[in-house]
């Protein structure tokens, strides 16, 4: 996703559960465009509502993989929750949404 | 001869489907359809079907059993395992998204509406490193 985007003027931000110590050292190279953010207590996540009790490999409360594409003014203008754990949205897709963003 | 080898065929179209969806479920294209794996399965229970109506011997038989074992099983996992549950979300296309601070790899803060007329954002939310 991170080429298909690339110099477009947008920032990536990816949330987690993980306490990011695996995603520094691409999190320095990329900063400037993709960062990493910690949601360690799934606050974020459930506020949301987003969360998927008990859904990680060992039984741990995980986020349902999500897409938002949010414009300038803050408004959400493209989502793709999802309902398989086997599918992603489309880089494409995601792409194209954010290009047709006035 | 030939019922030995629609049961061979039958093997090789329901392994083959299998392992060619994972060994590629890094293109997009494939991954985001595991309709795939489940049309192989399906057809190698069809020529296993057909083989065990024709001639109902034991290679015929098994293979039977084996693609709609598979199939009952890859059924499971695309339609029950695999489902996510559906989210009460409290994101709508056309709201704006609650605002929120979170920490980046390098300890910063980071907040939504830090981007308010500057940039577009591509909010991910992803399950972590497993």
């Amino acid at each position: 996703m991170l080429t298909e985007l690339g110099d477009a003027g947008v920032q990536i931000l990816a949330v987690s559960p993980d306490p990011n110590q695996k995603s520094q050292e691409l999190a320095q190279r990329l900063r400037a465009r993709y960062r990493f953010l910690a949601d360690g207590d799934l606050a974020l996540t459930r506020r949301y509502g987003l969360l998927h009790a008990r859904g990680g490999p060992r039984g741990e409360d995980v986020p349902i993989p999500t897409t938002v594409v949010i414009d300038r003014q803050g408004i959400v203008r493209w989502l793709s929750i999802g309902d398989n754990y086997q599918v992603r949205p489309d880089p494409q897709d995601v792409a194209r949404a954010v290009r047709a963003l006035p | 001869m030939r019922s030995y080898g629609l049961a061979l065929l039958s093997l090789a179209v329901a392994i083959g489907g299998i392992v060619g969806y994972f060994s590629l479920l890094h293109v997009a294209a494939i991954r985001n359809h595991p309709a795939l794996y489940l049309a192989a399965l399906a057809l190698a229970a069809a020529i296993a079907a057909v083989a065990s109506w024709w001639a109902p011997r034991w290679p015929n038989l098994a293979a039977l059993v084996f693609s709609v074992g598979l199939l009952v099983l890859g059924g499971y996992y695309n339609f029950a395992f695999a489902r996510l549950p559906a989210a009460a979300s409290a994101l709508r296309v056309g709201e704006a998204a609650p605002d929120f601070t979170l920490l980046d790899a390098a300890g910063q803060p980071v907040s939504l509406a830090s981007f308010r007329d500057r940039t577009p954002v591509v909010l991910v939310f992803y399950r972590g490193a497993w």
